[in-house]
């Protein structure tokens, strides 16, 4: 087993081992199905009420706002269809922003073309929505804004509190994609103006396969997913009782562990900023905004040297390093447009050539210690795109 | 600037500006005022405090604390989106989609290194995982591509190759050609918007070309199977 030093937090995060443990006796001897009336049935079902419970608590909702479903994605599908569904498709208009995941983008295409009008809002150089963009675009009537907490390519975390004051004041419902957010900063839906928001246990130190999206009690929401009628009719199925016993453990130690955790990839991360700029100062940029963003979020861009991400990404391969860049042409994602970093004013070769490290539960001063005494030689692989100021300006080992 | 004191602040201890609390952030604050944009909600918008506020749209009294479920309305399909537009990510127009070969990894391309005795000193060989960057006279693409060799002419060093994506040298490894001129792209071309006629200069788009830039070239092989056309284009050029 690869035992390399994991920085793409953001991708997905290892299963902290207090959450396999609470799994475990969900995939051996508790089997039951949680509608089942018998005792089996019962034990499935406690165990799912009180993983709703922690789940709950994480968002300061209550355990009857909670729907499971089997990724953020499936959630975001949910509210934005179940919202437009339930107050009727046809010239309804949906308000989002350019730089959301495809799980809400292709969401609203879909929308679209069964007669909802969508509005994608456009984002500062820091990807931020601009509020008064929004109020412009709330002068038409309005079912649903949805706008990301925080985006999964540059970290930046959106003014939600503000953009959900403004929904509301317009009469639309405020969805937010949280699952970069949950557990790495506060959520409070008792004291924010969301009425649906989505995340993933898989972000959070939990399984793959299984997500939750908070449905403030009264919001309309027709189902897409019809059946036996659990997830009080909003998401038929079968429980998956394993993955959701190890979300609502992975909610619980968020809940407790949060802000030490932040306090730390804080530090963590800004050291990391610092070190990078520091050691290529003519080339090194950081995208998205220096402190509105997530606790262990960096983006980074190498000017000129962005066309040869790939080389970097095979040295930090090599040292291994995991780290996440945009891909070179290739037959399964030749054709992806790298929206996001567009969308916040970038070209397109940089939109390609970022690099992103996110750092989690179980990265260590070491393990950022070593990327940048890497990271140097790494850089000095790659053939820059302009021969004047770029390439012999490193500083650190040769 | 105004004084800042721990009411001030949002009393959330979220750890995201470094600081355990609000508290010690406070304390911090006197000397290094600077600290203050660190505060994720005191930059968010105007407010600092999160303020309640219900949901605005069809809030229903509902005793269970439940979402209220209702049934879904049958949507009514809007007419199919516009046709292509030819048009490039920056928005010039070209003539055909140029397709790569289905039973190959990825677009089939003849390329010549730049210093063409490197395919022997490498020893290069069909099969062989390769990365290099296009360089001037073969159309300034700024990106370094990666591939897998399928014919090498030892002679003169030229290479046919698959451009596969990163993959595939993350997992097999990979020789590097440095810098090599692209003299040639083969393909198949399903989607055009006018006939296409050997010995003529178009513009065209690779469909898996990650910037989406159109390119240009010369026709020099067409060879019709059925809908589909077989081409070869050269005199490479993005733009």
């Amino acid at each position: 087993m690869n035992r390399g030093i994991y920085l793409d937090n953001a991708a997905t995060t290892p299963l902290d081992p207090r959450v396999r443990e609470a799994m475990l006796p969900y995939l051996e001897e508790v089997y039951g199905n949680p509608s089942s009336l018998h005792w089996a049935g019962r034990q499935a079902r406690e165990a799912v009420s009180k993983a709703r419970a922690r789940v709950a608590d994480l968002l300061h909702a209550r355990p009857g706002e909670i729907v499971f479903t089997a990724s953020g994605t499936e959630s975001s599908n949910l509210a934005l269809i179940g919202v437009c569904e339930a107050a009727g498709v046809v010239g309804g208009h949906v308000i989002t922003s350019a730089i959301e995941h495809p799980a809400v983008l292709e969401t609203c295409r879909y929308l679209e073309n069964r007669g909802v009008a969508i509005t994608r809002l456009g984002v500062s150089r820091e990807g931020i929505v601009d509020a008064n963009e929004l109020r412009e675009a709330l002068q038409r009537p309005t079912q649903l804004v949805s706008v990301m907490t925080a985006n999964n390519v540059a970290g930046t975390l959106q003014p939600v509190g503000e953009l959900g004051r403004i929904a509301h004041e317009y009469g639309a419902l405020f969805h937010t994609d949280a699952v970069q957010a949950v557990g790495k900063i506060p959520i409070d839906v008792t004291a924010q103006p969301i009425d649906l928001l989505s995340f993933s246990a898989h972000k959070l130190y939990g399984p793959k396969g299984v997500g939750a999206l908070y449905v403030r009690t009264g919001v309309r929401l027709a189902p897409f997913v019809h059946g036996g009628g659990q997830e009080r009719g909003l998401r038929s199925a079968t429980e998956n009782v394993a993955g959701i016993v190890g979300l609502g453990r992975a909610s619980e130690i968020a809940s407790a562990e949060r802000a030490d955790e932040a306090v730390r990839l804080v530090r963590l991360r800004d050291r990391l900023i610092e070190s990078v700029l520091s050691l290529a100062p003519q080339q090194a940029y950081l995208i998205g905004h220096r402190h509105q963003r997530l606790p262990g979020h960096i983006c980074l861009g190498f000017s000129g040297l962005e066309g040869d991400a790939v080389k970097l990404l095979l040295a930090l391969d090599a040292a291994d390093i995991a780290v996440s860049t945009g891909s070179a042409c290739s037959a399964n994602h030749g054709a992806q447009p790298s929206y996001i970093l567009q969308a916040m004013g970038y070209d397109v070769v940089q939109a390609r050539g970022s690099l992103r490290v996110t750092l989690g539960r179980f990265n260590s001063e070491a393990d950022v210690d070593e990327f940048v005494k890497v990271l140097p030689d790494a850089l000095r692989l790659l053939s820059p795109l302009v021969t004047i100021g770029t390439g012999m300006a490193w500083k650190g080992r040769r | 600037m105004s004084t800042i004191t721990v009411e001030s602040l949002p009393g959330l201890d979220c750890g995201a500006c470094g600081f355990r609390t609000c508290a010690t952030f406070a304390e911090a604050l006197p000397a290094r005022p600077e600290l203050l944009q660190r505060c994720i909600y005191l930059t968010e918008g105007a407010t600092a405090q999160p303020v309640v506020s219900a949901p605005a749209l069809a809030v229903l009294n509902d005793a269970q604390n439940a979402p209220v479920v209702c049934a879904a309305r049958s949507p009514q399909v809007r007419a199919p989106a516009a046709p292509d537009a030819w048009r490039d990510s920056l928005d010039r127009e070209f003539d055909f989609y140029l397709d790569h070969f289905p039973d190959e990894p990825g677009p089939r391309e003849i390329i010549l290194p730049h210093n063409p005795l490197i395919t022997r000193e490498l020893a290069v060989k069909p099969g062989d995982v390769l990365i290099g960057r296009p360089l001037g006279m073969s159309c300034g693409c700024p990106i370094t591509h990666c591939g897998v060799a399928t014919q090498v002419d030892e002679r003169t060093g030229v290479i046919v190759w698959c451009v596969t994506g990163p993959l595939r040298p993350r997992a097999e490894g990979f020789k590097d050609l440095g810098y090599y001129i692209a003299e040639g792209y083969e393909g198949l071309v399903r989607k055009k918007r006018c006939e296409l006629r050997i010995g003529m200069r178009y513009y065209f788009q690779p469909t898996m070309c990650m910037l989406q830039w159109r390119h240009s070239g010369l026709l020099n092989y067409l060879n019709r199977l059925g809908d589909t056309l077989q081409v070869r284009v050269e005199g490479l050029w993005i733009g």
